[in-house]
């Protein structure tokens, strides 16, 4: 003790770090990672790979030599956007159409607006929709889940749930009763793994292990997801009530796609979500109705990508108009 | 269910590691520096010179204004110098020098422990005697204690509050107070709410004190079927949250009633006092004790257990013979801290002396005062969901780096009580706090121009 320390109050600090919170997201993705990797097999790890390296590398890149700025990449987001990018892809996309996805999530959604923080719409996603209207084909190239425990090594190409329901219903006078395939759906499957989809999408109880996570560690809180889980059980039971014959069941539509993983990792994403409770609750709504509308009425089979981007619009509006409640200002 | 305060709130670990070190009393030592700025409100004006002979509990500086308080010579001896002196913050402040020589009391004072529970009946006289002692709140802002108890016109208190949450960590010394001189405690609450005019009396706890919760119950049922004037005092056990301690944060937990922006508490009929103040009050009223002594926690995780203590000290004494006294300033320790950890003020100067208020010396080692690196704000809101005013820390940063003082007033930056829940919370290492504070005494200027 030569000199005292001046400064300030407070003088403690939380041991909660951005790269603690980071970390802690990583760890909540681990089950579906895990799943991902055990019924993909070999080709999902690749995605995988070359999505987390080539963030890093972008951001890496980016800050050293375009901004020529410490380099952050330390700081973990980078390496959550590349695995949010990859569990968002299908485990047969080729590794430069990953890496054009990540340039895209990490250069254009994340560094031009100014790093960490500044961005307006979620990284991982932009990355994902950018590469879906550019390369529908790959992009939609569904592979049974047949990895490292599956038996069947033929893996075959099919349409995930929701697409086989889009393109049923497609054609004049089709009804999902007459559906064999909607009607054989089985409800276990889906929550645990054997459905065709993203790498991420395909076992909803791992999202929901992670969900659990991220909720214990107090990374998140449960508003958000829960107001998208809610809207959509509440519009689909609507409109399945009123005419089973042509929309989809609420457990349908909470099991299948990305719609788990967008509302409990992407929605919930702190920079492009709203900072009160209020507008949380608002924006997580607005994206339960914008992918169920997408759903029933759009061109395209799944919605909850463009819903969450286009609800990370509306969020400066939402964190303008909702503030927190004030004390002795009732 | 237990109470607590409605809005935001942290939960740091309240490391009350020296809860069990019994209040020892410091011995006097060989020179005393007073200072005559022991209060909030204007600086007292010393009233002695050098050669002058004062004994202890004389007056020596009288109040300079209606907020200001009188203070008065905790040793005997005689007046070696009245001058500049730094304080603790390294600033000058007149400070009366005095070498000690015997311990001679001023006639009139009760120093015997004998309890006093019968409360005179002249309220007037009460409030004089209070005055008279200078009594000042001792949870941490030092406001003079009389002010309070007088509710301007027209304004009536509806519930005394005697804040024994101590929800700083660290600090033990309103705990030890209330395991060792509860019922003085009780009589000084007894006293306040009759000069109050009889409103019933809270005395909030958090539940982490349960030895305390247990005291002081005991005391208030003994003095309610021994003694009269002791009805309508409670104990009310609260949620261990910071800063529950926090004035506004006490009355909405307490009474359910929120201050309004830039309001005093009275206003919702609230008076809060707290229960280091409550002794103080009894022995000014009852044993005519001017406020001399007060407890103070000598602690730190870099400290052994033997090192840990609690001191009744006199103000005036140098921080560093206090130090020493108690073991020496550990090899370890990177601040050393008068306070709590999370209001506290860090010491630029172990010469400056004990005040009134003086609740600690704490010592932090670098690795847990050391704050990380800046980084960008995350937009995790997590400084929102901490802050018990429910303001929004992330936005008046942004805006006080930008200089927009409309906007930092419409988003109630005025309204901040700088209980450190903001910077405690960020996990980016923005100077939340540092920042809104320069910004809230800019706002407060314009709006006291304005007016």
């Amino acid at each position: 003790m030569d000199k005292l320390i001046v400064s300030p109050s407070p003088h403690l600090h939380t041991k909660t770090s951005t790269k603690s919170l980071m970390r802690d997201v990583v760890i909540a993705l681990m089950p579906a990672v895990i799943v991902s990797v055990l019924f993909y097999g070999w080709s999902e790890l690749l995605v995988l790979s070359t999505s987390v390296a080539s963030c890093l590398l972008v951001e890496l890149f980016i800050t050293k030599f375009l901004l020529k700025k410490p380099c952050t990449i330390t700081d973990c987001s980078a390496l959550v956007t590349g695995i949010l990018l990859a569990l968002n892809l299908p485990s047969t996309t080729p590794w430069w159409i990953v890496f054009i996805g990540s340039v895209v999530a990490i250069g254009v959604a994340k560094m031009t607006f100014g790093g960490l923080g500044q961005n307006i719409f979620n990284p991982a996603l932009v990355g994902r929709v950018f590469l879906l209207i550019s390369f529908p084909a790959q992009m939609t190239n569904w592979t049974r889940p047949e990895g490292f425990v599956g038996g069947n090594l033929d893996a075959m190409t099919g349409a995930t749930p929701l697409g086989a329901v889009k393109e049923h219903l497609g054609t004049e006078g089709a009804s999902l009763t007459g559906m064999t395939e909607y009607a054989d759906m089985n409800y276990f499957d889906m929550l645990f793994y054997n459905i065709g989809g993203s790498a991420g999408e395909i076992s909803a109880l791992a999202i929901l292990l992670g969900f659990a996570y991220l909720l214990f560690r107090g990374v998140i809180k449960p508003y958000i997801t829960l107001s998208i889980i809610l809207t959509v059980a509440v519009f689909s039971g609507i409109f399945w009530i009123a005419d089973p014959s042509q929309y989809t069941d609420p457990l349908f539509n909470l099991l299948t796609g990305g719609l788990l993983l967008g509302a409990v990792f992407m929605a919930t994403d702190y920079v492009t979500s709203p900072m009160s409770k209020t507008g949380g609750i608002i924006f997580g709504v607005g994206i339960g109705v914008i992918t169920m509308l997408i759903r029933y009425f759009g061109a395209y089979p799944e919605g909850v990508s463009f819903a969450i981007l286009i609800m990370n619009s509306v969020v400066p509006l939402l964190n303008k108009w909702f503030h927190t409640k004030k004390y002795g200002r009732a | 269910m237990m109470k607590t305060f409605s809005i935001g709130g942290i939960h740091p670990n309240d490391s009350k590691i020296s809860k069990d070190c019994k209040i020892e009393v410091l011995p006097v030592p060989s020179k005393v520096f007073i200072s005559v700025a022991q209060h909030l409100g204007a600086p007292a004006t010393p009233i002695v010179k050098a050669g002058d002979q004062v004994k202890v509990g004389q007056v020596i500086a009288e109040p300079a204004g209606f907020i200001s308080a009188y203070v008065h010579s905790s040793v005997s001896g005689t007046v070696k110098s009245v001058g500049p002196r730094k304080d603790l913050a390294g600033n000058n402040m007149t400070h009366i020098e005095i070498d000690v020589e015997g311990d001679e009391w001023v006639e009139g004072v009760d120093l015997t422990d004998t309890l006093v529970t019968a409360i005179p009946e002249d309220n007037k006289a009460i409030l004089e005697k209070i005055k008279l002692c200078g009594v000042v709140g001792l949870g941490g802002a030092t406001f003079p204690a009389h002010v309070k108890l007088c509710p301007p016109p027209g304004k009536k208190a509806d519930c005394l509050i005697l804040n024994g949450a101590e929800c700083e960590p660290y600090l033990t010394s309103d705990y030890r107070i209330m395991l060792e001189r509860s019922k003085e405690i009780v009589v000084g609450a007894a006293i306040m709410k009759q000069v109050l005019g009889g409103c019933p009396a809270v005395i909030g706890i958090e539940e982490n004190k349960p030895e305390a919760i247990k005291a002081m119950t005991a005391a208030v049922a003994e003095l309610q079927k021994s003694a009269k004037g002791y009805d309508g005092i409670s104990v009310m056990t609260l949620k261990k949250k910071y800063p529950q301690g926090g004035e506004k944060q006490l009355i909405d937990a307490v009474m359910d009633r929120q201050v309004k922006s830039m309001g005093l508490p009275i206003d919702v009929g609230a008076v809060v006092q707290n229960v280091a103040t409550s002794l103080a009050v009894y022995e000014a009223v009852q044993k005519n004790i001017p406020l001399i002594t007060n407890v103070m926690t000598i602690t730190g995780d870099c400290l052994p257990m033997e090192k840990q203590h609690n001191y009744k000290f006199r103000i005036g004494m140098p921080l560093s013979y206090i130090a020493e006294y108690a073991g020496g300033i550990p090899e370890a320790a990177a601040k050393v801290i008068s306070g709590g950890p999370m209001m506290g003020k860090a010491i630029a100067n172990m010469d400056a002396t004990t005040v009134k208020g003086s609740s600690s010396l704490l010592y932090l080692t670098a690795e847990q005062t050391v704050r990380g690196e800046e980084s960008p704000c995350i937009r995790c809101g997590r400084c929102a969901e901490a802050c018990p005013m429910g303001l929004e820390p992330f936005l008046l940063q942004k805006y006080a780096r930008n200089n927009m003082m409309d906007e930092l007033e419409d988003n109630a930056v005025q309204d901040c009580i700088e209980c450190g829940c903001c910077l405690y919370s960020c996990p980016a290492n923005i100077p939340l706090l540092d920042i809104i504070r320069i910004a809230k005494g800019d706002v407060i200027r314009i709006i006291r121009t304005r007016k």
